[in-house]
């Protein structure tokens, strides 16, 4: 009798191994979760052979630090069509608003904010066209223009900051060059266009028939 | 293989009349052994193509869940998926070994029986997976006389790609399907697409069942949002459990591949996976020449065959090159990112660490790799 109990208890004690056993069954990783695993083994992240640098390719880009982050964007100057704008803007507005001086900028209709919060000089400067100012007047550089957008909207620069927004260049390998606010968006009409989807699959409406 | 009546498979390996020695002995790679006869009836490619059939069965073409259901297999089938490979094997060598195919048909032949007799991608040296990508580049030119380049890199250390998806960015252009499509050689015929993405009435919440991922109209359409889904990577894939051929496996970077010439197309994974994330070639896999990516990675994007599975890879033949997946590069409003989850400074940790970040079925263990988030 008394062996039989004993048995029993070995039986159950075994059991309960098993199943202590089997029940975690982790694999080759010994963490709760992937935020965990995560974390650990980056803890000794010694950084890696592989370079996204080939991949920005023939964009000019400059550096920039904005808090703790420091990367790329494209240099903006020089992708502007008829940058500086002093070439043409050489006397005061009201001087160049004749008749008898040749149109320009036709194509632009403001579509940002309304008429209350901005208008043209919000952000340019009549008085120095070649520089962007800020809403005290202070000199942004076309090159930096996120610094302009970035008054208003600070949620998206911080996300922009960290690279929750706005799409990468080249690759996600070092170094990080990330488009800036301009390469996605018109300053005068910032928001995408709605239209039609690249594809239709005309296979999945058989099948679904 | 005259007599199609006969309830077994016999090797006839050319040699009707001679009743002796069954196989060929002869122990030459080119050149024949002498005494081969003319009695095929069918061509080599038309031979493979009846063994594929064979494997793959009578069901119907179906796309996504609806392929795994009212699959029947009974024991003549499961008969016929064991033999087919074998059947392949043996088309090989009675070619290899005839005295009538030309030097570059041996050639051909010699690459397709090292092909098919090669061991699992998973357990192979490097030497061994550089002579399969060297194989198959060869065999890719005595076919069709274009060059690919196909690459075997490895999974670097300290790396673990991830995936984030923001959900509020999104627009449902589908520009990310195009060109994933097309990186990644998916197929034509059947407009095979790794990418779904999915049109969801605002205020319903996530749901898939009254979601469209078919939509063709102006988008954004007012009143929706779009969530995109591929396959998430798994760190503890289902999918990968119960392969049993363990074709499919996790890599050290965390990628979730497949060997195409190891799977023999069961479609386990594809029940196994919560996700709808793989899809399976029901028809041989047609690409445009002229449309081929001939930048490929074997367990990537190069050339799959009729009845196996395949799945998004997270491009591997670019992520392992430090570029970004095709739907990354391909998105114009930056909805989709992607990088090193190791790297502290990594965009995709920044966005980790600050966003509200959440995934499609966190409950069931399966640690995909692929996050949500909003603005
Ligand atoms: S999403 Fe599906 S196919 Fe991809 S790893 Fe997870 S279970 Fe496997
Ligand atoms: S279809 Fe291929 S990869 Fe999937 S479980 Fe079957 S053999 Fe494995």
């Amino acid at each position: 009798m008394k062996s039989n109990i004993n048995m029993m208890g070995k039986i159950v004690c075994f059991s309960f191994f098993l199943l202590a056993f089997f029940s975690c069954k982790h694999h080759e990783n010994e963490y709760h979760s992937i935020t965990d695993k995560i974390e650990a083994e980056s803890k000794n992240y010694h950084g890696t052979s592989i370079s996204s640098e080939a991949y920005i390719g023939e964009i000019e880009t400059i550096e920039i630090t904005e808090g703790e982050h420091t990367f790329l964007i494209p240099e903006r100057k020089s992708q502007i069509k008829s940058y500086a704008c002093t070439e043409c803007h050489s006397k005061p507005l009201e001087k160049m608003q004749r008749k008898a001086i040749k149109k320009a900028h036709w194509d632009i209709k403001m579509d940002h904010a309304n008429a209350n919060t901005m208008n043209c000089v919000t952000c340019h400067n009549p008085d120095h066209m070649d520089d962007l100012k800020s809403l005290t007047g202070n000199t942004i550089d076309f090159n930096t223009s996120y610094n302009l957008c970035n008054q208003c909207h600070t949620k998206q620069f911080e996300d922009w900051k960290g690279g929750a927004h706005g799409k990468r260049i080249g690759g996600w390998a070092p170094p990080r060059a990330s488009m800036t606010c301009v390469n996605c968006h018109n300053p005068h009409k910032p928001h995408f266009e709605s239209r039609w989807p690249a594809r239709f699959n005309t296979q999945k409406v058989k099948e679904r028939e | 293989m005259s007599n199609n009546n006969k309830k077994w498979f016999s090797l006839n390996l050319g040699r009707k009349e001679k009743a002796a020695s069954g196989s060929c002995s002869c122990g030459k790679t080119s050149g024949g052994c002498g005494g081969a006869s003319n009695s095929h009836h069918i061509t080599d490619e038309e031979f493979d193509v009846a063994a594929i059939n064979a494997s793959i069965g009578e069901e119907r073409t179906k796309d996504g869940f609806e392929q795994v259901f009212d699959v029947k297999m009974d024991r003549r089938t499961a008969f016929k998926k064991l033999t087919a490979s074998l059947l392949i094997g043996a088309g090989a060598v009675s070619t290899s070994c005839s005295v009538i195919s030309s030097d570059e048909n041996k050639e051909k032949s010699q690459i397709d029986w090292e092909e098919q007799f090669k061991g699992n991608y998973k357990l192979m040296t490097d030497e061994e997976k550089n002579g399969t990508v060297d194989r198959l580049v060869r065999s890719y030119q005595l076919r069709t006389g274009k060059t690919i380049s196909m690459s075997s890199k490895n999974a670097e250390e300290d790396v673990l790609f991830g995936y984030a998806f923001n959900i509020s960015k999104c627009k449902g252009y589908m520009d990310c399907v195009n060109a994933c499509v097309e990186e990644n050689n998916q197929d034509r015929n059947s407009q095979m697409q790794y990418i779904r993405i999915h049109e969801m009435k605002d205020g319903k919440g996530f749901n898939f069942n009254e979601a469209d991922d078919n939509y063709y109209h102006e988008v954004p359409a007012e009143g929706h949002f779009y969530m995109g889904t591929q396959c998430f990577h798994c760190d503890n894939p289902p999918c990968v459990e119960v392969c049993p051929v363990q074709a499919t496996w996790r890599e050290d970077d965390g990628l979730v591949v497949v060997d195409y010439d190891w799977c023999v197309g069961c479609r386990y994974c594809m029940a196994a996976c919560p996700y709808d994330g793989r899809r399976f070639n029901w028809s041989k896999p047609e690409v445009p020449e002229a449309e081929i990516n001939h930048n490929q990675h074997y367990l990537g994007n190069r050339m799959r065959k009729k009845g196996v599975m395949e799945k998004c890879t997270f491009c591997v033949q670019r992520s392992r090159a430090g570029k970004n997946p095709a739907c990354v590069e391909a998105c114009p409003t930056g909805a989709r990112i992607f990088g090193n989850l190791l790297d502290p400074d990594s965009t995709i940790r920044w966005v980790l660490e600050n966003k509200k970040v959440f995934r499609l079925k966190e409950d069931l263990g399966t640690e995909p790799k692929f996050w949500y988030f909003m603005d």
